[in-house]
């Protein structure tokens, strides 16, 4: 039994917090009102000040297992979850092997039971082996309860591939999440094409070659009467292409945006500062101010991090060798926090509705709130307190990622999941 | 003034460039001597880590060191453990170990000197990195046209070829630029990027570049196991509409421009023949001011002292940042 006092609700409904007491008994909200009598046996914490959000949940994160246990594991991809608030994830399937089959993707889920203490779904590639030739074995992967089917990491390539995948999945009621990426126009190198990669004398990949790809797997999902998701777009004309399709309303169409593409530009790479180089590369300004009118406006239906770990050692190395991507769920909330709800650019109620609610809905999983009769799974945030990301304080099994040693303003506290209290800073 | 490693043009002062510059000249009066030697540099060590074929940067490299008294080391990069898929960073930690003072090293991958400079007290020199820079090239060619033109504001130099791939073009442009020269590039739109800095002139017309009068045509090497990826339809066309044939060659003798080249020469493709036999001609000369250059740097670099830290623009905004202060 548990009860926090004065903490201010957050919804998805409202961009104002209610300051109310919550009373949560055997992993449920049993009561919300104001000055809750105090139950016997109740632990009761002081949450004045305190923003109470649904646990987070990301629809992108790479856990690296089977086959890169030395970036991360599950163990510690959902550690690193809690200690960001998140309570929830899906894991991508660009694993080794990949997640093609049901044999794969049901060893991945039992080692998730016992292994993490949040929920870890994960997703299912749409071409065996990601290879992006033969399809994998859709249905076996949909009896497990695979809803997201995409080759991230890579586009698949094949339109025609796609399609009769899409023609295939549609009918099983499963989704396609795409990275998209004209591979023969981005080249192997993760860098947006533009002043910096002259500057830096690298090859660049212009936004044209995302785009042409977001706009191609609409138009084929759009053929084949399928629901695409647009993952992790970084560019304005990306965005565009979102909100024009999203308009004529004749194609299930959603879309993500990752922290990193609304928060960096391709200037922050500085001196080939490899922390900052992941696929889809930072792009500019302009880019980052579309991306971030686009998540208000609602072209992007969630945020999510692409939590991409890998080792010191192979981040370490030049800007070229060192593989793109960068870790998020231990800093995203507290970033989004710092960043756009304490200067204003947007409140809780966004934060709730698309990095909580809209994932969930995305894979047709219960949305969390914080209301008389729900489970318990929610997030105590303090708004003055501030986060040091230094490596210790990561849980993630890599610390690939521009926060590391920064302090921003914001805490996660308290992480509640039904019965269990998942993480509990000492300060609180 | 003190430098521990050289690896970009862009972090060079303008003090520091006219002074290599000066030092270069009383280098190069020794090449007039008959002992040419000096022992600047006598105990010290000179380590060559070419990754990519060279011939001129090696050579040049090799002779400033020995005529500075160093004892020079080829790593030879096709028989170690390299091929046996060694990291560069690996590598590093065994050379650190030896203690070498100096590193000169060459690699397809840009910013990989400056990785390697982090990480070892020897002074590093970048001699090309990929398409980033090559330092002293840009040097020797500043030097070879301040020879010609001892006071160079305001001077036009016009750099034709593949600026998409070239690391003499961006470290050369951004040096002369240093130096007041006007700078401008011509070549084919695949091979000019839009993104050049604004402070550069554009051309694709070769016709519209003479019109901008350049004293100096600069003529970059055309880059031909490229042409796999096909950036212009051949070089038979190249050569027709952006190199130096016999008829532009009539012109550019007329109007008394000087040609150079950083080497080696596409005969047929970005000149013909008998460029090498003009007057004013400046290759053999780019070559020859290469070794002053170099032990300009050799002897200017001081090796030892701290790792110097990757500056990241994250730490460079740490304090009052729009960054990170919302």
């Amino acid at each position: 039994m548990l009860l926090l006092q004065n903490a201010r609700i957050a919804s998805e409904n409202s961009p104002v917090l209610l300051e109310s007491d919550v009373l949560i008994v055997e992993g449920k909200i049993q009561d919300i009102g104001s000055k809750l009598p105090i139950p016997e046996g109740a632990r009761v914490i002081d949450a004045r000040g305190r923003v109470l959000l649904p646990g987070m949940f990301d629809a992108h994160v790479h856990f690296r297992a089977p086959g890169f246990e030395n970036k991360e594991t599950i163990t510690t991809g959902s550690e690193a979850a809690i200690n960001g608030g998140i309570t929830g994830v899906v894991m991508m399937p660009n694993t080794r092997p990949a997640l093609d089959s049901a044999t794969t993707v049901a060893t991945v889920l039992e080692n998730a039971k016992d292994r993490s203490r949040i929920p870890v779904y994960t997703s299912g590639c749409v071409t065996k082996n990601r290879e992006g030739k033969e399809l994998a074995e859709i249905e076996g992967m949909r009896g497990l309860g695979v809803k997201m089917l995409t080759d991230d990491g890579d586009t698949t390539n094949d339109p025609a591939v796609l399609l009769r995948a899409m023609q295939y999945a549609t009918e099983f009621g499963m989704f396609f999440a795409s990275h998209c990426e004209v591979p023969e126009l981005a080249g192997p190198r993760a860098l947006n094409e533009g002043v910096m990669s002259y500057r830096l004398g690298i090859k660049g990949s212009p936004a044209c070659a995302e785009e042409i790809i977001i706009d191609r797997d609409i138009r084929l999902a759009r053929a084949a009467g399928a629901h695409v998701h647009i993952q992790h777009v970084s560019s304005k004309l990306g965005m565009e292409t979102i909100r024009w399709w999203k308009s004529r309303g004749d194609v299930k169409v959603t879309a993500e945006v990752a922290p990193h593409h609304l928060l960096f530009t391709d200037e922050h790479i500085g001196d080939y500062d490899t922390n900052y180089k992941m696929n889809p590369p930072l792009r500019t300004q302009a880019d980052c101010d579309a991306l971030l009118e686009g998540l208000i406006a609602g072209v992007f239906d969630l945020i999510a991090t692409d939590h991409a770990p890998h080792t010191p050692f192979e981040k370490a190395q030049d800007f070229i060798s060192a593989p793109n991507g960068i870790t998020g769920l231990d800093t995203a909330l507290v970033s989004l926090h710092h960043f756009f709800v304490a200067p204003g650019k947007f409140g809780w109620d966004l934060v709730v509705k698309r990095y909580s609610a809209e994932p969930r809905r995305l894979m047709s999983l219960p949305v969390p709130s914080i209301a008389v009769g729900q489970s318990a799974d929610c997030v105590l945030f303090d708004t003055e307190a501030e986060t040091t990301f230094t490596r210790e304080f990561m849980k993630s099994k890599s610390q690939n990622t521009p926060f590391i040693d920064q302090t921003l303003k914001g805490r996660v506290d308290l992480v509640i999941l039904g019965t269990e209290i998942l993480l509990e800073r000492e300060e609180l | 003034m003190a430098r521990k490693d050289l690896l970009d043009i862009a972090s060079l002062h303008r003090e520091e460039i006219e002074f290599l510059l000066d030092q270069s000249t009383s280098f190069k009066k020794l090449f007039t001597h008959s002992v040419k030697k000096i022992p600047a540099l006598e105990g010290k060590s000179v380590l060559m880590l070419f990754y990519e074929a060279s011939t001129r940067t090696h050579s040049s490299f090799e002779v400033a060191a020995k005529r500075l008294s160093a004892e020079v080391t080829n790593f030879d990069v096709a028989h170690s453990s390299i091929t046996k898929g060694e990291s560069v960073r690996e590598t590093i930690e065994t050379l650190q170990a030896m203690r070498t003072d100096y590193i000169v090293v060459r690699h397809s991958h840009p910013g990989l000197p400056g990785m390697i400079a982090r990480q070892t007290t020897a002074s590093v020199i970048n001699a090309g990195d990929g398409a980033h820079e090559h330092p002293t090239q840009a040097l020797l060619d500043a030097f070879t046209i301040r020879e010609k033109f001892p006071d160079p504001r305001g001077i036009k130099v016009l750099i034709i070829g593949d600026i998409l791939h070239s690391r003499v073009a961006r470290s050369t442009s951004t040096l002369l630029q240093k130096l007041g020269v006007e700078v401008a590039y011509l070549g084919p739109g695949s091979l000019v990027p839009k993104y050049v800095p604004e402070s550069i002139r554009r051309f694709t017309d070769y016709e519209a570049a003479m019109a901008w009068a350049p004293d100096v045509v600069y003529l970059l090497r055309v880059q031909l196991e490229r042409q796999d990826v096909q950036f212009f339809p051949s070089v038979r066309e190249y050569h027709r509409v952006y190199g130096i044939t016999n008829t532009r060659l009539a012109e550019i003798r007329d109007r008394g421009l000087y040609i150079m080249h950083p080497g080696p020469v596409n005969r047929g493709v970005e000149l013909c023949d008998a460029v090498m036999d003009y007057e004013r001609c400046l290759i053999t000369n780019q070559v020859e001011n290469g070794i002053s250059i170099r032990m300009a740097v050799l002897d200017w670099l001081t090796p030892g002292g701290e790792f110097p830290k990757q500056e990241s623009y994250v730490a460079r905004q740490r304090t009052g940042s729009a960054l990170l202060i919302p």
